[in-house]
């Protein structure tokens, strides 16, 4: 047994002795101990450096708002995590913890000196200090700032865990297991509903577990707590313990946390390391409790000064003493009971410090039955040791008048000033508050959610009140879900009641203004940082807030909150309301991204689509890039070569003899009814009219505004059926487009869209052989040029599949894309590719499709165009139908700016040292100009692996359609280079190559 | 992420005690759209067409499922994709519609096991118990659109656009196995 752990005590398994190490040395503890409790058994109250002045800290508190007592925890290669909170981990064989923010150990620390300087760190002094010289800013003080800010070490391995989400529909949600959840969840429970009681605690329970004095109709408290929640699992609640309610978003969303293994010895297969929860529930009930105060003196932040209330559940859950000489002091009677507990567990309470004057008749019997010397009326102005307490200052109060000082030695000092309702999830709906005066808190007031608080998150106080308010309050959210309300009554013996005053920083008869009296202690913000914000200007406590960094830190400011308001708020002389409090955000407690990246990582990090012909490619050493969800063959490099050997050969086989080409991923949308023409004309810009059946045109897609969106070929497939292709990108987009102006400006047209890209696997076969090579397998169709002309389409069978063959080209060669059903795509392409070795066929992807088709001027969609290019700048008027009575974008092309000259227009250029431009580059007419130079346009597309034998480029220039034959300027950053603008057409300008 | 899927290979996904993940062998799909005289498409093509979204209707090996006011999807068996184009096609000319073949566009993941409801629930953010059986619904699963019907208590089917089956095949198989660990 460790020293102060008591034998028979708490919740703890005294016949599971578990050992972990902290900072290298092993330390046991037993099955049921967080770190903290473990490490305070064995008299260790040091645990962490703070944030900014470096000071030795301990756990001041018990639960997840500790803010001091942050570790690292480690389980093997990649399983360290920063800034776990010591009091919340549990402890299993092998645990490796670590303080932190410390160097070189924790009980010498070098940035400790911080701590001597504290002067020069008062509030602001980011502001103030790293001002000037301006120069500095950069070099100096960024990385100086960037290096001593955060705690902890960020992990630098790849996590291993694995991270999962779930959705969860309810009736509702219960969000805090102490008396007031259960009491609630009792009353839902066995009525038919889907009830879901949460807590982020290893057990639930909630002030039941830290205070098990008291009798429940009879019962002990933990008896009564283990029947009731048999009682509840038995009527299907669902029980969620690690579990917590990190946010609550609209119309009931309530985001949820699952810890699932870090607190097991060993990892389970298969099994998430946390799950997120996305709850919708018509009902929810918040039932979070209160977290305790603590008070403002020089000095409570030494380790040992801890809160009272969690020196009581460390003594009652955990069965640890936290000290055998303490001293309480406090504003509130409930810290009271932490001395009679104390004292009857065995310890030597030096005295109990009370502010107030007056206090209950029965306490002070009580304590003066125990022994324990009572000091009403009495301030604390100091603590004294180094690592440890070891001496409390107290000083009577007279009035405004703080007498003379009296050391008392201790090693533990057990604080509180009294409780605040966790208003965090309440506040996440945007719930209004109210200011209470008697108990000195913000209250809850109105939410617009389905969302009820019960217990002593509302400002109730005792087992008993809490009990009755969530099983009262519970019945209008079961009337709302449409089942009887029910109440049950409860009688607790042995309850705890109890009031108490709220103080500011505790009166001292030292300079204040030298006072280390600590309201916020993860972001080491004193009481004296807040009044000299207020004294500097700062007048709403939203600037108070982000100029000391009070609440700021990842505790959210649930202890710092409330304390730096009223403080605030005593030196603006205001009262607190119209100071105001800070907004509560999600989530409640520090979060891991992993549980919000849930499944999404590695591999499983984004949807991606592939062909089904996606399976032969990465067979056949494809690269592959991304475009948009799809991933598409870039390239097929052989042994050793790069990818821009591959490309060139890729193009030079191609124009050779023949290529084939996954086209699969284009956007196809089937357009059928009697109005199918109709509509197909009023959305390109292009006549379709009088396209006859079997006939594929080009059409070109604008906005309203006139500037392209999209591009494809379109085949008219009947009379009342068009086969419409779209950019590999733009296919939803486009589907979008064209479903609005059906559903908004045209209901009256006979007309459906249906998405057909998933219907067609689409092989492209491109060259001088393509014909031949496909011939053999179209079924009783000759693919001559009279038969089967560029632009035309047919039904066929090929290869033994029904197929839509459609001739066309965009690399300038002979072309045909097959499209056959999409399971068939890959058989086809095989049969393609084992026919196709008599040619010397060469599989080709997206690189060299993008080479081949700049060779021939044809505009990618996003690339050569940005959204502000007309059909007539990338020199595509041809394209308009100039003698149609509407298309979209008809009007847009006729506004002025769209008319004016000089518009940037897409031109070729060639270089005139043959160097390849870089995409993006900018152009400029005259290279001596002064900086900086009149950007004329840029280049969109560039290559040098093509079959030209010079690199060529594409670029939109201002006026270019009349800048032929002139050279222009790209200024490099080592050189400038200077280019012909030229036409867009480098490869075949006759389209002799079409021809078969 | 090396997993390919295709309806002429029906293969299984994962098997574990939670649930059972199996690609379907490739069945006939239409899509229709129509408006005006339902009853006489229906009576074309022998199953009357349900006019409330995620109601489903069968017979004689047609299923249909209504997807939107005037958007319905026909399974039909492959060999009778032809007779209801041609039934349909005999109506066209007094009632305008769109038939269009999807056969080729889908891919169907049968979903059976004590615990395929809760795999649902890893990527559907639909309340999978308001899903009746019997019923379906085109709804998200993991980022990607499907259509889930549901056969029985513990029995779905997925229909998913072929390029997102590899994806959801493995959130599908991560989950099963998940759900199966639970069980342990």
């Amino acid at each position: 047994m460790s020293k102060h752990r008591l034998r028979g005590r708490g919740r703890v398994d005294a016949s599971q002795p578990v050992v972990f190490t902290f900072d290298g040395k092993p330390y046991t503890g037993l099955k049921g101990d967080t770190v903290a409790s473990a490490l305070l058994a064995h008299g260790v109250h040091l645990m962490g450096r703070s944030f900014k002045y470096h000071r030795p800290r301990g756990a001041i508190a018990a639960g997840s708002e500790e803010p001091n007592a942050l570790i690292g925890t480690r389980r093997g290669p990649g399983r360290f995590e920063p800034n776990t909170r010591a009091t919340v981990q549990e402890i299993w064989d092998g645990l490796e913890t670590n303080s932190q923010n410390k160097f070189p150990s924790l009980k010498w620390d070098v940035g400790a000196v911080n701590d001597a300087a504290y002067m020069l760190f008062s509030a602001g002094f980011y502001y103030k200090t790293f001002m000037w010289p301006r120069s500095f800013w950069d070099k100096v003080y960024e990385p100086f700032i960037r290096a001593a800010a955060g705690l902890g070490v960020s992990p630098s391995e790849e996590d291993p865990d694995t991270y999962a989400s779930r959705y969860l529909y309810c009736d509702l949600l219960i969000v805090g297991a102490g008396p007031a959840g259960i009491a609630a969840a009792r009353e839902a429970a066995g009525k038919g509903l889907s009830v879901v009681l949460v807590d982020e605690n290893s057990e639930m329970g909630g002030t039941l577990l830290s205070e098990p004095q008291s009798k429940i109709d009879g019962k002990s408290a933990w008896t009564w707590l283990e029947d009731e929640l048999a009682a509840l699992k038995e009527a299907g609640v669902k029980l969620m313990t690690r579990t917590t309610a990190i946010g609550y978003y609209h119309e009931n969303m309530i985001g949820m946390v699952e810890k699932l293994t870090d607190h097991l010895p060993t990892l389970p297969a298969d099994t998430p390391r946390e799950r997120m929860w996305r709850v919708r529930a018509k009902q929810v009930v918040l039932a979070q409790g209160a977290l305790e105060k603590p008070l403002v003196f020089h000095g409570n932040d030494r380790p040992g000064v801890m809160l009272a209330g969690s020196a009581q559940t460390y003594l009652h859950r955990y069965g640890v003493k936290v000290g055998e000489s303490p001293v309480v002091v406090t504003s509130h009677d409930s810290a009271w009971y932490a001395a009679f507990d104390l004292q009857a567990a065995g310890a030597y309470v030096q005295a109990i410090v009370d502010t107030r004057p007056q206090v209950r008749q029965d306490l002070q019997a009580e304590a003066r039955t125990r022994g324990i010397p009572v000091k009403l009326g009495h301030t604390v102005t100091a603590t004294g040791g180094r690592l440890r307490i070891n001496t409390v200052r107290v000083n009577p109060l007279n009035g405004t008048h703080v007498g003379n000082g009296q050391w008392i030695k201790c090693d533990a000092l057990l604080m509180s000033g009294g409780w605040t309702p966790s208003l965090h999830l309440f506040s996440h709906t945007k719930g209004s508050l109210i200011w209470d005066d008697d108990l000195t808190t913000f209250l809850p007031k109105d939410t617009p959610e389905d969302c009820i608080i019960t217990g002593a998150s509302r400002g109730l106080w005792g087992v008993e009140a809490a009990l009755k308010d969530g099983s009262v309050r519970v019945g209008e959210a079961l009337s709302k879900l449409g089942v009887e309300a029910t109440v049950s009554d409860y009688t607790v013996a042995d309850d705890r009641v109890g009031t108490g005053v709220t103080m500011r920083e505790l009166p001292t008869d030292r300079s204040a203004g030298k006072a280390k009296a600590f309201v916020d202690f993860q972001n080491d913000v004193t009481a004296k940082d807040l009044r000299l914000a207020v004294r500097e200007g700062m007048r709403s406590i939203e600037h108070v807030k982000r100029y000391t960094t009070n609440g700021m830190a990842t505790d959210q400011g649930k202890m710092s909150n409330i304390n730096g308001l009223n403080i605030a708020a005593d030196a603006l002389g205001k009262k607190q309301p119209q100071v105001g409090l800070t907004t509560f955000r999600p989530p409640y407690t520090p979060t891991t991204f992993g549980a919000f990246a849930g499944y999404h990582r590695g591999d499983h990090f984004e949807v991606v689509r592939k062909t089904q012909i996606d399976g032969w490619a990465e067979e056949n050493a494809a690269v592959f890039e991304p475009v948009g969800q799809w991933r598409r063959a870039r390239y097929f490099p052989k042994a050793g070569e790069t990818m821009d050997q591959a490309v060139a050969r890729e193009c030079a086989a191609t124009r050779a003899s023949v290529g084939i080409f996954d086209a699969s991923t284009l956007g196809k949308i089937e357009v059928v009814g009697p109005d199918a023409a109709e509509f197909v004309n009023r959305m390109y810009t292009n006549p379709f009219m009088k396209l006859a059946p079997g006939k594929c045109r080009y059409g070109l897609l604008l906005g309203d505004d006139g500037y392209i969106r999209d591009d494809g070929v379109i085949a008219r497939i009947s009379d009342e059926r068009f086969h419409v292709t779209t950019t590999t990108g733009g296919a939803a987009r486009v589907l979008t487009m064209m479903e609005d102006y059906l559903q908004t400006e045209w209901p009256d047209l006979n007309v459906w869209l249906t998405s057909t890209t998933e219907q067609w696997s689409t092989v492209a076969v491109n060259g001088p052989n393509a014909a031949k090579l496909l011939q053999p397998f179209v079924k009783d169709f000759a693919l001559t040029e009279d038969n089967f002309p560029h632009m035309s389409c047919v039904e066929v069978e090929v290869a033994g599949y029904p197929a839509r063959l459609w001739r066309v080209s965009f690399t300038g060669e002979i072309g045909f894309e097959i499209n056959v059903p999409a399971p068939y795509g890959r058989a086809l392409w095989e049969t393609l590719w084992d026919a196709g070795q008599a040619y010397d066929i060469t599989a080709y992807g997206t690189e060299t499709m993008h080479v081949l088709r700049a060779e021939k001027g044809y505009i990618i969609v996003g690339q050569d165009t940005d959204g502000t290019v007309t059909p007539y700048d990338a020199g595509m008027g041809w394209a308009v139908g100039t003698k149609k009575a509407d298309f979209v974008g008809m009007r847009g092309l006729k506004r002025p700016d769209l008319v004016a000259k000089n518009r940037k227009q897409l031109v070729g250029l060639v270089t005139e040292d043959q160097s390849c431009l870089e995409e993006g580059a900018q152009i400029v007419l005259d290279p001596n100009q002064p900086i900086p130079m009149k950007m004329v346009g840029h280049v969109t597309s560039s290559y040098h692996q093509g079959t030209t034998d010079h690199p060529i480029a594409l670029a939109l220039v201002e006026g270019g359609h009349s800048k032929m034959g002139e050279t222009v300027y790209i200024p490099m950053p080592d050189r400038t280079i200077a280019a012909k603008v030229t036409g867009t057409v480098f490869v075949d300008p006759e389209n002799a190559r079409l021809k078969i | 992420m090396s997993k390919h899927i295709s309806s002429l290979a029906p293969s299984v996904v994962v098997d574990t005690a939670a649930a059972h993940v199996a690609v379907t062998p490739m069945t006939g799909r239409i899509s229709l759209r129509a408006r005006g005289d339902l009853a006489a498409i229906g009576k074309a093509i022998g199953v009357s067409l349900p006019t409330q979204i995620g109601i489903c209707a069968k017979t004689d090996g047609i299923e249909v499922v209504c997807l939107g006011p005037d958007e319905w999807t026909l399974l039909v068996p492959l060999d009778q994709i032809e007779k209801v184009q041609g039934a349909l096609a005999t109506l066209a000319p007094s009632l305008p519609h769109s038939m269009t073949e999807i056969t080729g566009r889908e891919i169907t993941f049968q979903i059976e096991g004590p615990h395929a409801a809760d795999l649902m629930s890893i990527g559907c953010p639909r309340d999978i118990s308001t899903i009746k059986v019997g019923q379906a619904r085109r709804t998200l699963f993991d980022g990607a659109t499907v259509v889930l019907w549901r056969d029985a208590e513990t029995s779905f089917r997925m229909d998913v656009w072929n390029s997102f089956a590899p994806f959801l095949a493995s959130t599908l198989e991560t989950g099963a196995k998940e759900l199966a660990a639970e069980l342990a």
